[in-house]
């Protein structure tokens, strides 16, 4: 039986903590799409994308009703298109893009994640011409994310690849100078990629995955604050055991949530349920930020000496947590920091808590990476190779997922601010030092080996 | 409420109402035992220093109706209780048949005033929704305190929740208090393994 405690906790999760399911992300698989002629494929994207997804918003919404849980986004991952437009050319690939673009108007989502191309090893015909597609594609689409893997444990890091994203950014940037280069959040650059990730702009459905699949991403970072807060303001004396202790448990419930609607809209649709991600995924919202999170644990900001460590134990509970609520847990599960997307993690990099160097070092204990961080229009693109570079060094070393989702701001310097707007936020640009010392390094193209350690069979 | 199966026997049901304090459940058990009734099921809660408790027996081949009736009323007159016996319809006992329904919450919260619940069960009663459970408490939600309303109801499969929902939420808003029906479900899911 339920007691009038319990419910009340409920209530007051739902209702001033932001419990919610951030993202309910169907995969849908286009293999069967596959054609020589541009018509022909992009009829069949759009006639399967509607069969497959036609009815997903309205079940998500009868869904959050029936149990009073907000389902915040409403998102589809497709086969990497790389691989379903192989056989077409370099510039069929902005008609297959707008035929994904309108599929995805039409069945009300907000995001279609998979133009994507994993290039860890080397590059087939398609890879190059959906690389070569990017600034065009994220500057003339709405509703379009990309991702490329440029890297992996078993492969090494892919330095031509490297290169290559380090310009595509830089054009992506140029072409959506007016959006203050917003072009760039919509694309992700990967080492270690999930196949099952529900968030963007990183979500594609992978080579591995069934037909179609519904993954979902968990609630953001504003329950963990609340709890921590209720615990510190007993005036019991804590450890960072106990606090650790409260995350997980927190974590549980949150989980749970995610695990119960994912079923019931697999369900509901006729399709498989695929994991739960356990990422806290912040939001601009004041009371829901991973940055808060860093104040309880007792730290001025994140930033300051100490905010690894404290990462590291965030997002070590939450996985523990969230592992023991569901055994299809996937995706990403971990702690996000994602610059502008977190207002309090932008407001560090204002006041000069938190810099580029720091976040680089804390993506070794979290879950993604350098992700949302506007940085100057002026930096080159060689730079932002050898950032994209170390970044991936430091998935692919430590047997992990990272990625880079770097905005250069045209126009803009440190001591401005680049506005995205809705759930992208807005972010002061962070000071990149050391500008164009790097070009020789990048220039040398090919491979860095993988790993002595990736050799475990 | 899981259902029994109906039992053969007959069973009789002892209600008892009073001040709380000390005693009263032990007086009562006391009085069934000597009278060789088995207690098959119980429920006892006190709001606001008012003890309530309903008992249903079941008598034992040994045990007298008059001689129970005429025990529990001198213990009645001994402890200031109303005590009532009532023999239960074997035909009745299975209780209320919602049919295939879904449980569902629904929480009233904000200022306390005369007719919330009869505004809410209004719309219950018209729509034939059986409720299981029913609290109301002043707690603390947030920074402030609230006073909150807990039904639990069964919905029948055939009437559509998302209406209900709509006709409750629309009558809060009339009345100026918020009123939400999520699945039992959700409850369970975060506050139980």
């Amino acid at each position: 039986m339920l007691s009038s405690e319990e419910i009340i906790r409920t209530i007051e999760m739902l209702k001033n903590e932001n419990l919610d399911v951030r993202t309910v992300t169907l995969g849908i698989s286009l293999r069967d799409c596959v054609s020589s002629s541009v018509t022909e494929l992009c009829m069949r994207i759009r006639t399967k994308i509607k069969r497959v997804a036609g009815g997903m918003v309205a079940v998500c919404d009868r869904i959050s009703n029936k149990y009073g849980i907000p389902i915040v986004n409403k998102r589809l991952a497709v086969t990497p298109i790389a691989a379903v437009a192989e056989a077409l050319e370099q510039e069929e690939y902005c008609v297959v893009a707008r035929a994904l673009d309108e599929a995805a108007q039409e069945v009300g989502v907000n995001f279609i994640g998979g133009y994507s191309a994993l290039v860890q090893k080397g590059f087939t015909k398609g890879d190059r011409h959906l690389i070569a597609t990017l600034p065009e594609v994220l500057s003339s689409t709405r509703h379009i994310c990309a991702s490329i893997n440029v890297a992996s444990t078993k492969a090494g890091i892919n330095m031509d690849a490297v290169l290559l994203m380090g310009r595509a950014i830089k054009e992506i940037s140029v072409a959506t100078a007016e959006q203050d280069g917003f072009g760039c959040a919509k694309l992700v650059v990967f080492a270690n990629m999930p196949e099952d990730n529900p968030f963007m702009a990183g979500a594609y459905l992978g080579y591995g995955e069934p037909e179609a699949v519904i993954n979902v991403g968990v609630s953001g970072p504003g329950v963990v604050k609340k709890e921590l807060e209720r615990a510190l303001q007993s005036g019991k004396r804590l450890t960072l055991n106990d606090l650790s202790e409260i995350i997980k448990k927190t974590s549980f419930r949150v989980t749970r949530v995610g695990e119960l609607i994912a079923r019931e809209v697999a369900e509901q649709l006729g399709v498989s349920f695929g994991i739960v991600d356990l990422s806290l995924a912040p939001t601009p919202t004041v009371g829901d930020s991973v940055g808060e999170i860093f104040q309880c644990l007792g730290l001025k900001s994140i930033g300051v000496p100490g905010s690894t460590a404290a990462l590291a134990l965030l997002n070590d509970a939450v996985k523990k947590g969230g592992a023991f609520a569901s055994s299809s847990v996937g995706g990403l599960s971990g702690a996000f920091i994602p610059v502008s997307e977190d207002l309090n993690l932008s407001e560090a990099i204002g006041s000069g808590h938190l810099s580029l160097e720091k976040l680089e070092a804390m993506t070794a204990v979290c879950s993604v990476g350098l992700d949302m961080i506007a940085i100057p229009g002026k930096v080159d693109a060689e730079t932002i190779a050898a950032i994209i570079a170390d970044e991936m060094a430091i998935g692919v070393f430590n047997h992990k997922t990272t990625a880079v989702r770097l905005i250069p701001v045209p126009g803009k310097d440190v001591g401005d601010k680049a506005v995205f707007g809705g759930l992208f936020g807005e972010a002061h640009i962070v000071e990149v030092r050391n500008i164009a010392c790097s070009s020789a390094f990048t220039g040398f193209g090919g491979r860095i080996p993988a790993p002595i350690t990736s050799i475990r069979n | 409420m899981g259902i029994k199966k109906p039992s053969k026997n007959k069973l009789v049901s002892v209600s008892v109402m009073g001040v709380d304090r000390p005693g009263i459940v032990a007086g009562v058990a006391r009085v069934l035992y000597e009278n060789a009734c088995n207690i098959e099921a119980l429920s006892q809660t006190v709001i606001m220093g008012q003890f309530a408790m309903i008992v249903v027996v079941a008598p034992l081949k040994a045990s007298k109706t008059e001689a129970l009736e005429k025990d529990l009323a001198e213990l009645a007159r001994e402890m200031r209780l109303e005590i009532h016996v009532r023999m239960l319809d074997p035909e009745g006992r299975p209780g209320f048949d919602p049919g295939e329904a879904e449980p569902f919450v629904i929480t009233v919260r904000g200022q306390d005033r005369p007719g919330l619940v009869s505004a809410i069960t209004a719309i219950l009663a018209e729509q034939g929704i059986n409720i299981t459970r029913l609290g109301a408490e002043v707690v603390p939600l947030g920074q402030q305190l609230e006073y909150i309303q807990i039904y639990e109801v069964d919905i029948p499969r055939v009437l559509d929740f998302a209406l209900i929902q709509r006709a409750l939420r629309d009558k809060g808003a009339e009345i100026g208090v918020t009123v939400d029906m999520q699945h039992r479900d959700i409850f369970r899911t975060i506050n139980q393994i």
